[in-house]
């Protein structure tokens, strides 16, 4: 008897043992759902404000970034220009969240871009390296080498079958997205999703083979950030992606976890080579929208706007 | 002493040279060793019959010179010791070949010496081709440091699983970028070679050939320190052996002033301790003559100017507006470039992007090793102007960076039959995307968006032709017309004066607001609540539907 009650037993505790945990993970996930009340934050005020404030009303950091995780933050460092020329993202931005980061107890940080001007300057001039000095586990990095990068496939690609990723997302890493607001001239805006594109080896392909804004949504399908925070506290309004152009002084910072709807709003929020216009008028949002990727209509939106 | 005096000497060259980057401060001359060397200075000064002040650091060494003597072969002269560290590294223990008509063979540096100057006087740079500096800033800048680069970027591929695991992030993702350099091959055969000629006697260069040695040794006579010897020699013969130079005759007891180098090597060897360098004023009699003869003279010197007239007379010289070359911007006007520049290859060094190369045959035999803008390869950067920073003779003008912007080096032209956009009706706009300057607008031309250069805001970067797509050469090429290269004065105000604007200028843009043509479905969408802010209603930039 005793040794058939002890197998019962056990098979009870498995049962027990295997509701708790369900339980307790949909309660955390409820958890989490009844604390995101809104798909979109959007924080006027200074940066490293504005940064912050936007983050706690995302939930905090810690929603995204657990203890001894690896976090990768890719804001634009593309061009060797200094941050008033708006093409890359304001220095104080990546800073306030890499230390956030920290805060949340993540295990290093890694600020990562490819970019497109000459890599050693591109740190030394757009001001990202310099802010996140003195912080340790923080590494700004441009990666120019193909050999950072691990080509993956694309199953839901209508344009593009694989591509060439950065190592560094792979292996569980949270990826935080830090677009700057601007114009490109060749995708009408560079933000969120455009900002992909600063992860994949052949940038080049990108404009020479492919419809490329059918190549970014097929991108964002297999890279899905975590969290976008865009950095529009100025807006590149014209000569995108590069500068000069018209500097728009929106000062805000929108986060979300819809990367189609952060970059939808972001689309309204100045006109854009002297026009006004909607996300689902940037032919690359709306492809990545009808890919399910996320909402593009923002009247759709609960959106917190505030002031830092 | 004299070992860690020129390791010393080595490693402070090695460090300049690893310092001249877009980085360098400007106090800092790099190029400093360049500047000590006389005989680079008076080839520049003579050539281009003008005072050049980084030159007159020479005096420094001409002056050293006159008071100690010719140290600067034994103790300073960074190919010396490059020479000495290899002798000793490979051929120590080899027996030399020797050599039998020494004496004449001496002389042969005289020779160059004079065919040198003598061809500078006719406004020929040729000292390039033997100046120990220039030779070894080259052989550093075309071999050793892509070499370190690869070696050190191999290295670091190997250990890269070992960072990886210990989670050293910074030197997991190290790469450096790999420098690349025409003519790498040639240089390491110079070199090489000058270091088997140690097979035949030890210094062969210096003894023999170096024409900055002959410089020095015509004056090192008059230096205050000379080799005495007492009478305790026995006349046993080991220092004529052991002197590196040469330098003792068959009487032990007398020098060759010319020679010696004050090395101190037959001191050392003396058994009898009899040899000594105290400082006398006297001179050393028959031996302190400088060694070649009068028709050597004669024919070095004829020959000299022969080759400066007949290099300066070639049709490549002398039709030097017909060359597709494009030079760093802040270079002097061509004749004048060539007659200054020693071809050390310091700027191609320093160059930020790499796209600074040596020319071979572009402008003929004068131009040899000069350097040029291989833009195809990398353009040239508006926030570097290292170049002009490290050039020894100011062949290349140190300019500010703004000056170093207005310098246009020349213009980009494009050549439609090759254009994606011209010749096929695709989409492309990376020329556009990518000019500084906004040098590059799209026009409607035939329905289509094209790309069209604006010459007057044009200063001939270069980054359009490197980004340029098309395969092989560039669809957009920068050509030299409407470089501009002044002597002196400022180029601001000569581009000011052209009416020429590098100065980004976003209001062009509205170019792209122009009718694209590529946008098919804009019609169907038309008219969905586009507010426009602006009249007439301009279509919607690319990327907007």
């Amino acid at each position: 008897m005793g040794k058939d009650s002890h197998t019962i037993t056990r098979r009870k505790f498995l049962k027990a043992a295997t509701a708790g945990v369900a339980l307790g993970l949909s309660s955390r996930l409820s958890f989490l759902e009844a604390r995101e009340e809104y798909d979109l934050v959007a924080i006027s005020g200074e940066p490293v404000a504005a940064t912050r404030k936007a983050l706690e009303a995302m939930g905090g950091i810690s929603r995204f970034v657990k203890k001894e995780q690896r976090v990768v933050l890719k804001p634009n460092m593309s061009f060797s220009n200094t941050p008033d020329r708006g093409s890359t993202t304001h220095p104080l931005v990546v800073a306030t969240v890499a230390e956030a980061c920290l805060e949340a107890g993540a295990q290093q940080v890694l600020v990562l871009d490819h970019t497109l001007q000459r890599a050693e300057l591109c740190l030394e001039r757009n001001g990202i390296r310099e802010a996140c000095k003195g912080m340790n586990r923080v590494h700004v990095l441009a990666l120019q080498e193909k050999k950072f990068f691990r080509e993956i496939k694309i199953p839901q690609g209508k344009v593009l079958e694989r591509v060439e990723v950065m190592k560094d997302l792979f292996d569980g890493s949270v990826l935080i997205n830090l677009p700057v607001a601007k114009s490109h001239s060749a995708t009408g805006v560079s933000l969120g999703i455009k900002g992909l594109m600063g992860l994949i080896w052949d940038r080049e392909s990108f404009h020479t083979q492919y419809n490329i804004n059918q190549a970014l949504a097929d991108l964002a399908t297999v890279i899905k950030p975590h969290l976008t925070i865009l950095d529009a506290t100025r807006a590149l309004a014209s000569g995108g992606p590069g500068g000069p152009g018209e500097i728009k002084k929106p000062n805000f910072i929108i986060a979300g976890i819809d990367p189609v709807a952060v970059d939808s709003y972001g689309v309204s929020i100045v006109p854009w080579y002297g026009q006004n216009f909607k996300g689902k008028q940037v032919e690359h949002l709306l492809a990545a929208h009808q890919r399910g990727l996320g909402k593009i209509d923002i009247d759709q939106l609960k959106i917190l706007k505030e002031k830092a | 002493m004299r070992k860690f005096l020129q390791t010393v000497s080595l490693l402070f060259f090695t460090a300049l040279f690893v310092l001249a980057t877009y980085k360098l401060p400007d106090w800092l001359p790099a190029d400093i060793y360049l500047r000590l060397d006389p005989l680079l200075g008076l080839n520049a000064i003579f050539a281009a019959r003008e005072l050049i002040g980084r030159a007159l650091w020479a005096l420094m060494t001409i002056g050293a010179t006159l008071i100690i003597g010719r140290f600067f072969c034994a103790y300073v002269c960074p190919m010396g010791v490059s020479i000495d560290f290899w002798d000793f590294l490979f051929l120590r223990k080899k027996k030399r070949l020797g050599l039998k008509a020494e004496a004449s063979f001496r002389k042969v540096k005289y020779f160059s010496l004079i065919i040198f100057i003598s061809a500078a006087l006719t406004g020929l740079s040729l000292a390039f081709l033997m100046d120990p500096m220039s030779l070894l800033t080259r052989f550093y800048t075309f071999f050793i440091y892509p070499l370190v680069i690869t070696l050190a970027n191999l290295v670091l591929d190997l250990l890269r699983p070992l960072f990886q695991a210990l989670g050293w992030v910074d030197l997991s993702h190290l790469h450096y970028p790999q420098p690349v350099y025409y003519m790498s091959a040639i240089t390491l055969l110079i070199f090489g070679g000058i270091i088997a000629l140690n097979l035949l006697a030890p210094r062969f260069w210096c003894r023999h050939l170096c024409p900055l040695g002959a410089l020095l040794s015509l004056i090192s006579p008059l230096g205050l320190f000379k080799r005495r010897v007492n009478e305790d020699c026995n006349e046993c013969l080991k220092c004529q052996k052991a002197c590196p130079m040469g330098a003792i005759p068959e009487d032990p007891k007398a020098t060759r002033l010319p020679e010696c180098i004050q090395c101190r090597t037959c001191a050392k060897v003396c058994p009898q301790e009899a040899i000594t360098f105290p400082a006398s004023l006297s001179l050393g009699g028959e031996y302190s003559r400088v060694d070649f003869s009068r028709r050597g003279f004669v024919y070095s010197l004829a020959g000299g100017l022969g080759i400066g007239f007949l290099a300066t007379q070639t049709p490549f010289t002398l039709r030097q507006s017909k060359h597709q070359l494009i030079r760093p911007p802040g270079a002097l006007p061509e004749t004048e470039f060539l007659k200054t520049c020693i071809r050390c290859g310091e700027c191609m060094k320093s160059c930020l992007t790499n796209t600074l190369q040596p020319c071979l045959w572009e402008s003929g035999f004068s131009g040899l090793w000069t350097p040029k803008m291989e833009l195809r390869l990398a353009p040239c950067d508006q926030n570097c102007n290292v170049c002009g920073k490290v050039c020894p003779t100011q062949a290349i003008r140190s300019l500010t960076l703004e000056e170093k912007t207005h310098a246009k080096a020349g213009t980009a032209v494009l050549r439609k039959e090759m254009c994606l956009v011209w010749a096929e009706n695709k989409l492309c706009l990376i020329c556009d995307e990518i000019c500084p300057y906004n040098a590059i607008v799209f026009r409607p031309v035939e329905g289509y968006r094209r790309p069209v250069v604006i010459a007057s805001k044009c200063n001939g970067c270069g980054f359009c032709e490197q980004r340029c797509p098309v395969r092989g050469e560039s669809a957009i090429v920068v050509v030299p017309n409407g470089e501009i290269r002044l002597k002196e004065g400022s180029y601001i105000k000569e581009t000011k004066k052209l009416q020429l604007e590098f100065k980004p200028d976003p209001g062009d843009d509205k170019f792209i607001l122009e009718e694209s043509g590529f946008d098919i479905e804009e019609k169907k969408k038309r008219g969905k609540g586009i507010i426009p802010e602006e009249k007439p209603q301009p279509k919607k930039p690319k990327g907007f539907l």
